[in-house]
Formats: C-alpha cells, sequence, structure tokens
C-alpha cells in the first residue's frame, strides 16, 4: 500500500477545491495540502482553440476524456469528473443569492435558514468576485447594496442586448447586464475576453474563469500536491475517536494498489453528488449509515432550482450572434412580500435566433435550395426572437435523495450514486401558481414591447443542484456547520454546494465559492 | 506440417483474421476527384447561387476538408441535465460516395448531366434522395444522413452564411474584439 501523508487532503478538483487550495495556501503556507481528484488533468489551454473548433465542426466534446465511464450516478447533470469539474466548462454566471434565501423559515415560514448572516456572506461574495475576476455592474434594487464594488465593470452590452435592455424595461422591471467570471483584459495570466462565445464549452483564451488555471497555479511552483486519477473510494475512522485518519482510494492504472492518505484534516470537496456519496460509501461499525451521517440527513434535502424557459417574438430588429452567451438579469422577484403568496425567481433576456434558423422545407413540405433556402431565412428574420427564463426557487423535502444503487457499480465493485429530487408539501402546493406568475411575467415583458410570448416550456430537471450533507447550528437536523465542519468528525469539512440547505433562484456557483471560501479561515484557523 | 493440416489451418484463416476490421480499413476515408466534381456541380443548386462562383468552390472545398478531417470513436458532447455519452460514428465518406454515385445515375437515367437537368428535376431527385436517406430538416451540423443535406449544413449553419443573410458582419463566434458588439453591425458591402 502506497501511503502519502499530508496536513489537509481536499477530496475532488473543482472550482471549490480549486478556490479552498489556493486560500489556504495563503492563509497557510506551510500547510502541506493534497488535492486528490478521480479524473484527469486537462491543463493544455494552447490546445483549446483546436478543441473548440471541432466541437462546432464536428461536435465533439471540447474536454477530452474528461469522464470515467464507470462512476456516473443517474440524476447527475453533467458526465464531467476532471480536474477543474463542471467549472471547466460553465457559463461563468456569478449572480449572487438574496437575503432571502438564508431566511426563509424566519420571512416566510419556509423551508429552514441558513446558519449565516447575510452581511457575513457578502464578504465573501466580494472575495469571491476578486478571486473569480467577476465582471458586473451594481444592482439598481437596494436590498442588493454591495460592500465592495465589482473588480471590473460590466461585460459591454451588445447592440442586440441594448435594444432587448430597452424593450424588456417597458415592463417595468429594471435590468442588468449579467455578472460573468469573464476577463475583459487579460489578468492572472488569462486572457481578455474576443467574444469566441462558447463560454458554455470551452473559451480558447481563457477570459472565462475555469479552475484549470488556479491548479496550473498552484501545482507549478508545488503549493500542493495534486493527484488526479486518483478515485478516493472510503474515509476510515479512528479506532476510537471519532476522526477521521485516512482516505484510501485507487489510481486509474494501478487498480490494485490502495493509496492511503493520512491527513490532520479532511475536506471533502466532490460536488452535490460525490460528496454524499463518499460519506454513505464510508459506512463502518460505529456509523453503520455512513460517515457524518448520525442525523440520517446525509445524501437528503437534495436540491437545487426548477426552471422555466420561453422564447417572445418582438418587432425591435436584432442580429442574432453577437454575444449570445451574455444576457440581461432581473432580480425584481428575488424579493416576495411576507403578506402575499410566496414566489421567487429571477428573469433572464437573451438574444436568440430561435424560429429564425435556415430550414430544408416550408410548412407545406416544399423542398427549398439555395437561393430559395436563403431567401426564405431572410423573410424570417424582421424583428427579433428573444429567449427568456426564470429560474424557481423550490425547496427540497427529506425525501429528496441521493442513495446508493446496489444495481449498478464500478469497476471496484461501489455502488453508484442515484439522485431524486423531490419538492417540500408548500412547494408542490404552489407549483400552479408559480408558473402562472412567471408565465405572466413573461408575457408582460413580451406585451410591453408590442411583442407575443410564442412558446413556453418546463425544465426537466434542476439546475445547479447542492445539497446532501446541509449546514445548520443543530446536529440532529444537519449535517455540518456553517463552515461545513461535519457534527460527528471535528476534522471532516464538506464544502461548496453539498452544504446549502436550498438552492436559491439564481445561479449558484458564487455561492459555493463563497461558502467555501468561508470554510478556508475556518479550515485554516482551526 | 502435414500437407492436410496445411489445407485446413488456411481454410480456417476467415474465421480467425479480423476481416471484419480489415473492411473497415478497406473502406474510403476520402471522396474521390470524381465525387467532388460532381460535389461542385451540385453546388449552385442547393447553395445560394447568388454569391460569388469563387465563395461556391471555396464552400465545397470547406466541407471537403470537413470529411478529411472526421475522426470515428471520438466522444461527442455529453450534454447538460441529462448527459449521455456518444461517441462518432464511422466515417461518412463510404455513404456519401454511394450517394452521389446514386444522384449521378439518377440525373443520367433522367437524360444526361446534373447541371443540364431543369431546376425542378434537380429538386424532385433530391427531394427523393432526403425522402430515403430520413433528412426532415437542415441538420445542426453535417451528421452524415446525406451528402448534400450535409453540404448544406455545412454551409447554411455557418457564420458567413448568417451575415449573408443578415446583410451584416456579424461574425458570429469569430474572435473580435468586445466593443465591436456593442455597435449595430456594419452592413455587407
Amino acid at each position: 500500500m502506497a501511503v502519502h501523508e499530508t496536513d489537509v487532503c481536499i477530496i475532488g478538483g473543482g472550482i471549490t477545491s480549486a478556490m479552498l487550495a489556493l486560500k489556504l495556501s495563503e492563509l497557510r503556507p506551510s500547510l502541506r495540502l493534497t488535492v486528490v481528484e478521480a479524473g484527469r488533468s486537462i491543463l493544455d489551454v494552447q490546445n483549446r482553440g483546436r478543441y473548440r473548433e471541432r466541437a462546432l465542426e464536428y461536435g465533439e466534446h471540447p474536454w477530452p476524456e474528461d469522464y470515467i465511464e464507470d462512476q456516473q450516478a443517474a440524476g447527475i447533470i453533467s458526465m464531467t469528473m476532471a480536474v477543474g469539474g463542471l467549472a471547466l466548462h460553465w457559463g461563468g454566471a456569478c449572480n449572487r443569492f438574496s437575503e432571502e434565501d438564508l431566511r426563509l423559515k424566519s420571512m416566510y415560514g419556509l423551508a429552514t435558514d441558513w446558519p449565516i448572516e447575510w452581511r457575513e456572506l457578502e464578504r465573501y461574495y466580494c472575495e469571491a468576485e476578486r478571486r473569480l475576476h467577476v465582471s458586473g455592474e451594481p444592482s439598481p434594487h437596494p436590498e442588493d447594496a454591495r460592500t465592495q464594488p465589482y473588480p471590473q465593470g460590466p461585460i459591454p452590452l451588445s447592440y442586440n442586448l441594448q435594444l432587448l435592455k430597452a424593450w424588456a424595461e417597458q415592463s417595468g422591471l429594471k435590468f442588468q447586464s449579467l455578472p460573468m467570471a469573464r476577463n475583459l483584459t487579460p489578468f492572472d495570466g488569462r486572457g481578455g475576453c474576443c467574444v469566441y462565445d462558447t463560454c458554455g464549452e470551452v473559451c480558447p483564451s481563457g477570459a472565462r474563469y475555469s479552475p484549470d488555471f488556479t491548479f496550473r497555479q498552484l501545482t507549478q511552483p508545488k503549493k500542493i500536491v495534486l493527484h488526479d486519477r486518483t478515485l478516493v473510494r472510503r474515509l476510515v475512522l479512528d479506532d476510537r475517536r471519532a476522526t477521521i485518519v485516512s482516505a484510501t482510494g485507487v489510481h486509474q492504472d494501478r487498480p490494485d494498489e490502495t493509496i492511503e492518505y493520512r491527513a490532520k484534516k479532511f475536506i471533502v470537496a466532490s460536488g452535490y453528488c460525490w460528496s454524499s456519496h463518499l460519506l454513505l460509501l464510508s459506512a463502518n461499525a460505529r456509523f453503520p449509515n455512513g460517515l457524518a451521517n448520525s442525523s440520517g440527513l446525509v445524501g437528503r434535502y437534495m436540491n437545487g432550482h426548477r426552471f422555466i424557459n420561453a422564447s417572445a417574438n418582438i418587432d425591435d430588429q436584432t442580429y442574432p450572434g453577437q454575444n449570445m452567451t451574455h444576457s440581461l438579469i432581473s432580480r425584481e422577484y428575488f424579493r416576495c412580500r411576507a403578506d402575499r403568496p410566496f414566489v421567487r425567481h429571477d428573469t433572464r433576456v437573451w438574444e436568440s435566433s430561435s424560429g429564425r434558423n435556415p430550414r430544408l422545407r416550408t410548412p407545406d413540405g416544399k423542398l427549398l435550395l439555395g437561393d430559395e433556402l436563403m431567401a426564405d431565412w431572410r423573410s424570417r428574420t424582421k424583428g427579433s426572437s428573444v429567449r427568456l427564463r426564470a429560474y424557481v426557487d423550490v425547496h427540497p423535502s427529506a425525501d429528496s435523495r441521493l442513495t446508493l444503487d446496489a444495481s449498478k457499480k464500478n469497476r471496484h465493485g461501489n455502488p453508484m450514486p442515484k439522485i431524486e429530487h423531490h419538492f417540500d408539501e408548500p412547494t408542490l402546493a404552489r407549483q400552479a401558481a408559480t408558473k402562472e406568475h412567471v408565465l405572466g411575467v413573461f408575457g408582460a415583458l413580451a406585451k410591453a414591447g408590442n411583442g407575443r410570448v410564442v412558446n413556453t416550456s418546463d425544465g426537466d430537471y434542476l439546475d445547479h443542484p447542492g445539497g446532501g450533507c446541509r449546514m445548520g447550528a443543530d446536529p440532529a437536523t444537519s449535517v455540518c456547520d456553517s463552515f461545513g465542519r461535519t457534527h460527528d468528525h471535528e476534522n471532516l469539512f464538506v464544502v461548496g454546494a453539498p452544504t446549502t440547505p436550498t438552492g436559491g433562484c439564481t445561479n449558484g456557483t458564487l455561492t459555493f465559492v463563497a461558502l467555501t471560501l468561508r470554510s478556508a479561515d475556518e479550515i485554516a484557523r482551526a | 506440417m502435414k500437407r492436410r493440416t496445411l489445407i485446413q489451418w488456411i481454410a480456417a484463416l476467415p474465421a480467425v483474421l479480423p476481416f471484419a476490421r480489415l473492411r473497415v480499413f478497406a473502406q474510403p476515408r476520402e471522396l474521390t476527384p470524381e465525387a467532388v466534381a460532381f460535389l461542385h456541380e451540385i453546388a449552385p443548386t442547393v447553395l445560394p447561387a447568388s454569391i460569388a462562383a469563387a465563395q461556391l468552390r471555396t464552400a465545397v472545398e470547406k466541407f471537403v476538408v470537413w470529411t478529411r478531417g472526421y475522426r470515428e470513436g471520438v466522444a461527442l458532447a455529453h450534454g447538460y441535465g441529462h448527459p449521455r455519452l456518444q461517441k462518432s460514428g464511422a466515417s461518412p465518406v463510404p455513404v456519401y460516395l454511394a450517394q452521389l454515385s446514386s444522384l449521378e445515375a439518377d440525373a443520367r437515367a433522367r437524360g444526361g448531366r446534373w447541371s443540364a437537368l431543369d431546376p425542378e428535376a434537380r429538386r424532385a431527385l433530391l427531394d427523393a434522395a432526403f425522402v430515403k436517406a430520413g433528412v426532415r430538416n437542415l441538420p445542426p451540423r453535417p451528421l452524415g444522413q446525406h451528402v448534400v443535406a450535409d453540404l448544406m449544413a455545412h454551409f447554411f449553419r455557418s457564420s458567413e452564411a448568417n451575415d449573408l443573410c443578415y446583410h451584416a458582419a456579424i461574425n458570429r463566434e469569430v474572435c473580435r474584439p468586445i466593443q465591436i458588439t456593442t455597435r449595430r453591425p456594419a452592413p455587407m458591402s
């Protein structure tokens, strides 16, 4: 058995792991930090342009071999398992939650409160924005007051988005440029944005932040040790005390040789799915339901937000393709008066070419060729299509679960996770009213600009998922405290998405990072 | 080795040798010069004839380059939300060659070269070919169903065609200073 000794062992190599390792290396430079990631490193930035070209031309995945075929879960939203995690190909949206997310119980009698004060979280939002180099502008709503400005000004609105902002604001809602972790000019070893417009797939210039850059910065001067392609299969408990003594795993090339990581602290930074999974897999005689699970809540309250989409047609003439990955956001409905029916959501607006793409046949089936096809396409480009979406605040029930599926095992014989989301009773009870409200907002937007909604659809999964190791002050109703320290094991932390009690109503990544940076302070202190 | 044993051994070779794989290797990987020439002949029918002849030629050449760059067995985009592992299939070139031969034969059966047919005859031939290949819509990118539909997709889904449609230099997905996007795209000359 190979043994690796370290001070802090971070399990998982995504965005929260990167931020945690970076901050710990700054706060405690003498700490020995080891990051163990099941997937491989894809640090060849110089090839990104080629990967992008092939993705556009051939539909190839732009992150080669970023998955492990037999390490997949039912109910996950991405197959990616690599150094950098899902944030290799995130869009870069950096919205904050709002104070209401942290006070759902006390303000509305719903779900639960988070064990953190908004003012404290806001400080860490500022830090997260600084580290991710977020481009943004202040919200028009006074409730969204910030203590520090964004590190960069907003992403300039394209001509299309300028038109759409003027259109959308006729409804009375206020919109702003979506804050994004996108360099406007070169910064921190990454290039400036030149509108490749494939942020959600791959950014050749590196303008859109991805954690592989941070790992390169940390590994080249050996501030951390990174073990990639190494799957941690189990956390091992001390024989007498309730502390973790080691993590055991295997390297992909040496499946028969166990690697043992001995550390003073163990941080599970494996995201919404694999964090709970590892704790459940690590069950032993003293913790037969899994580590950190004396509450029975590991793998429960799996959360995220629902979403509702729409397309609208308006009279203003836009030119699809200017900057399709940027958008407008309204935070108008982040707040909900306590004396009104509960509904919270963000409202997003994108340029779109929906319904205005070239087509092969007319509606009556005639084949279009050459100039006819171009003429038909051109005839349908008058006015504009607009893409609308709302992320809706929904709350999980305890039965919203990640469980071990004995019928699906990886090559090592470990059962794979299965995630099934379920809402609590109040969420189910208000679903129809919530949808009616959101469609009403979309309708009002369209109507104010002489437009009309032409189609709507409901998302069929929960986006920006979290939960499974929810934080709280009471060990009976939570898995960890507000820093992610598990109630059962003083040297075991969980960070980021799994610790969130509820999923908010806007993109979650910035919140996952802010929470992790707060955990880093505590881990460095302890 | 006895003579009978040798004969038996030779007779057994087809069962043990990877002939299936050899057959795959024997498949053409590139369009033949004749096939490329025929694509050039078809192009003015299916791509906008109003663009310059040089552009038409370039559109076909780019598509031919696309066929050469095709790789088999590569993971395709997994998707998000409901991810799924899919890999690229066999090269479409053998199918393309057969489809082009078939179109050429159909044209001959109607009395001559493709370019000599009247537009409605060409449309009818392509309509039938697309139906046979299961092509209902313009593919989002070449998908290997039918060579002509793929040639059309390769052109009409391009940034260049988008600009042509809008008569504007939008330059979708082309690296450019972000400030340029704040202005209305310049009209195409």
